[in-house]
């Protein structure tokens, strides 16, 4: 006989990995968006033109 | 963390009172114990920039106060989901409930508070909550030792009949062993992602010097 609380168990460890894989595609989205950023800094400070005296 | 989950869902007894629910024993317990840990590597991260003031620190502390938010809603989230059916109700304000709550948001307020303070004042700022929510972990950690509490007394090291199954403890071990594998992965990958942050800010920082000099 199958426990009635069996949901219970299953929706908790479904929230459990929610919150872990969501913060973990949050962390993707935010690394990728810093290493574009910073990829365009760097161009942006290499294309700086010379000062002229 | 394949071999915790077959051991929890797949080998280890049922509990005779509970009966299935009590599964949530092996994540929500060992997610407590990530979360306090990662309190304690904040704190101590935190005193020693404050003493140090190198990034690096700021950095690693940022990393485990996040994951203190992390462990900390998954450890609350599981609890509230086992309280339901045990206990009928989703949540009780008793000392361990409580105190649990007031470390997650101490937390949170620091998380906000970082985004809402100036790159100057942020690592002070930031060390002296990360360390007053270090201190809170004793108390949460001894709440239900020293008061009368809702939340059960403690199964391990509580007393003369504390104590689990042989194969509970196995799969609680096991478990312990894959949340804190779980959550070295997490703190590389933070601490990466905080190190690019750093990354950014000195270079757009550069940026407007220059600007502002007129060299772009």
């Amino acid at each position: 006989m199958t426990d009635p609380n069996l949901s219970w168990l299953f929706w908790a460890y479904g929230v459990g990995w929610v919150l872990i894989f969501g913060y973990l595609f949050w962390l993707s989205r935010r690394e990728q968006s810093l290493r574009s950023r910073l990829a365009r800094l760097r161009e942006l400070l290499e294309k700086k033109p010379e000062r002229k005296p | 963390m394949l071999a915790a989950l077959y051991l929890i869902f797949l080998w280890v007894p049922t509990e005779a009172t509970m009966g299935i629910v009590q599964r949530i024993f092996y994540f929500h317990v060992p997610a407590a114990a990530v979360s306090f840990t990662a309190a304690f590597t904040g704190g101590i991260a935190s005193i020693l920039y404050l003493v140090k003031r190198d990034s690096k620190y700021d950095d690693l502390s940022v990393a485990a106060n996040e994951s203190v938010v992390l462990f900390g809603s998954i450890n609350i989230v599981m609890g509230s989901m086992w309280a339901k059916p045990i206990w009928g109700i989703w949540w009780t304000w008793d000392a361990r409930l409580t105190s649990s709550f007031i470390l997650l948001l101490i937390y949170a307020s620091y998380l906000v508070v970082r985004r809402a303070t100036t790159a100057e004042q942020r690592g002070v700022v930031c060390a002296v909550i990360c360390i007053l929510g270090m201190l809170d972990v004793p108390l949460v950690y001894m709440s239900n030792r020293l008061f009368r509490t809702q939340h059960p007394a403690p199964v391990m090291g509580g007393g003369e009949n504390s104590g689990l199954a042989p194969q509970m403890w196995a799969t609680f071990g096991v478990s312990m062993a894959a949340m804190f594998l779980l959550w070295w992965s997490i703190m590389r990958i933070r601490l990466r992602v905080a190190r690019l942050d750093r990354g950014v800010e000195d270079l757009t920082r550069r940026t407007h010097e220059l600007v502002d000099a007129g060299a772009v």
